[in-house]
């Protein structure tokens, strides 16, 4: 399962599951219905594609909460939780109904199509609502456990499914939502990561640890709740600390581990995330990547100029 | 209009502007616009059990444009669902009844409502779901002609046809609201060519509302049904009718006591 495509692992864990429980009901806004084709013909009439009409989507999605289903929303990132913020902040999260929103085309995985298919606010806006569960999960595996983990736990479970996998995977018994993994320990400085990034960061430990400077390796593929205990562990360890996420710079994954380290004297914070401006260039997601750090050396220049010395 | 037909529901007019002068707070002449309307909802058409407010079986009734919640309130309190000692907490420390229905306090509210254009979508979904798990119950959503202006209205009423939701019926309080700053309005051109199901009736006669409710058939799937109900804002109380000022405005002692010889 580790090199499999998420979008590939998003359709057969929803066929699985909809297969076994009736109360699965999938609704798209017309994007992924040829992966999903299966799932229409396995579970009749509970598979519609909505259309363009993301905010009259989302409020669907909590009728047929409150008529007992699970609904899944999906379709492109901004248009869901930026465009409908407001259907998902009221129909779902302040009326109690869970459900599911499954994403794709989060941060700049749709590089060239510019800044109204980008969306690096997601987990800002949405930790702000209560009732709200965040999952990043960067590889199939990571998907099909959080998933059956947690599509009818009665939240608003949000999935931000990127573009390319971590490709690593982990005893499935580890996953769980809310809990960060501890990829590998160090003694010196802390990366705090999340998504496809985390290979990167293991890259990164590497050539660090030729220069003798152990870096130990926290994923997150849960943003909300947030591990602060995982988190704080490592931080009162090595005291200095990169976090890594495909996010901007305010409100998401940084925001949690500066309020976990609040109390830790003599921390030392440095980030790669997405500065206070759009992203205006073009090119593949690579190329983004490359501009705004999201490298292996970027990683490697970051900690030594900010956290190291020299 | 008020002069033409008896008012109607007088008791429950005169209790909503008790509840907003006592509460300071509310909208009375939209709950007045829309009162005969929940009245007959709940007395011949909605099937429900103020006991147990979730009780499976029920009917669902949506009301939209939050803002007329008065007039449910009244409605479910007498029925059973909520109390007097509730109906004297309106707006009130502790109480449970704001100027928006919450579900989340209010037994009977089937729905958060107050930003205009989410009650329609709820609804289709809600429709959609319980068409799915093969349930019978009947869906009534009450939108105002003001609220139709929001584009979601279009997008629910655009899928509520193409998934031939026939276990809901829409009504509009169509008080000419929105005519104020679209005076080209045709709503009942629009919902037709939305694919649905129309009849116009004045929403103060209580015949016209009994017939075009008889008329609503509910089938789980068809044509979905909206009845246009065309109705006046504040009506009842010459005092309060029409547009403007009174949209959300708090009588007076002495305003209080023209409203109330209006409705003896």
């Amino acid at each position: 399962m580790s090199g499999k495509d998420i979008r590939q692992q998003f359709a057969d864990t929803l066929l699985e599951v909809g297969r076994r429980d009736d109360k699965l009901v999938v609704m798209v806004g017309d994007i992924s219905h040829f992966k999903l084709q299966p799932f229409s013909e396995a579970c009749p009439g509970r598979f519609y594609n909505i259309g363009i009409c993301e905010p009259t989507m989302i409020s669907m999605g909590a009728g047929l909460a409150k008529a007992g289903l699970y609904p899944v929303v999906h379709t492109i990132a901004p248009f869901i939780v930026e465009r409908s913020y407001e259907q998902i902040k009221l129909d779902f999260c302040y009326q109690k109904l869970g459900g599911n929103i499954i994403t794709v085309g989060s941060a700049f995985d749709y590089s060239n199509l510019g800044c109204t298919h980008h969306c690096y606010v997601d987990f800002s806006l949405l930790k702000s609502l209560p009732e709200t569960q965040i999952m990043f999960p960067a590889s199939a595996q990571e998907f099909d456990v959080l998933f059956k983990q947690n599509y009818k736990n009665g939240k608003l479970n949000y999935f931000r499914i990127p573009k390319n996998s971590h490709g690593h995977e982990y005893d499935p018994n580890r996953i769980k939502v809310g809990q960060g993994l501890i990829i590998q320990e160090g003694r010196d400085v802390s990366v705090i990561v999340t998504g496809s990034q985390l290979k990167n960061a293991i890259q990164a430990a590497k050539i660090l640890q030729q220069e003798d400077c152990g870096v130990e390796i926290i994923y997150m593929h849960t943003i909300k709740p947030f591990d602060q205990r995982c988190v704080r562990g490592s931080l009162e360890k090595t005291r200095k600390v990169l976090v890594v996420e495909e996010h901007s710079m305010y409100g998401g994954l940084g925001d949690e581990v500066l309020r976990t380290a609040k109390d830790i004297e003599g921390i030392k914070y440095a980030t790669i995330a997405i500065p206070d401006d759009f992203i205006r260039g073009y090119g593949s997601y690579e190329d983004l990547c490359r501009d705004l750090g999201f490298t292996v050396e970027g990683m490697v220049k970051k900690i030594k100029q900010d956290l190291i010395g020299g | 209009m008020t002069k033409q037909n008896e008012i109607l529901n007088k008791d429950f007019r005169r209790r909503i502007a008790k509840m907003c002068f006592e509460g300071k707070d509310g909208h009375i002449p939209s709950a007045f616009s829309i009162i005969d309307i929940v009245v007959t909802l709940y007395q011949k058409y909605l099937k429900f059990d103020a006991k147990k407010p979730q009780w499976p079986e029920r009917d669902y009734f949506i009301l939209s444009k939050g803002h007329g919640c008065l007039a449910l309130y009244v409605v479910l309190a007498r029925h059973g669902f909520i109390t007097e000692n509730d109906l004297n907490s309106f707006c009130r420390s502790g109480g449970i009844l704001g100027e928006h229905p919450d579900l989340t306090k209010v037994p009977g509210v089937e729905a958060n409502t107050g930003s205009l254009g989410h009650g329609l979508s709820m609804a289709v979904g809600l429709a959609l779901g319980l068409r799915i798990r093969q349930f019978k119950n009947k869906i009534y959503v009450l939108v105002g002609d003001g609220e139709c202006q929001e584009g979601t209205v279009w997008e629910a009423a655009n899928i509520a046809n193409n998934r031939e939701l026939g276990n809901l019926c829409v009504v509009v309080d169509w008080n000419g609201s929105a005519a104020q700053l679209m005076p080209k309005e045709n709503l009942d051109a629009k919902w037709k060519a939305f694919g649905w199901k129309t009849t116009v009736i004045n929403g103060h006669v209580q015949k016209e509302l009994d017939q075009a409710m008889r008329d609503v058939q509910f089938l789980s799937t068809g044509q979905p049904h909206v009845i246009l109900a065309k109705t006046v804002k504040g009506y009842g109380v010459p005092l309060l009718e029409g547009h403007g000022t009174w949209h959300h405005r708090i009588p007076t002692q002495e305003e209080m006591r023209v409203i109330m010889e209006a409705l003896a």
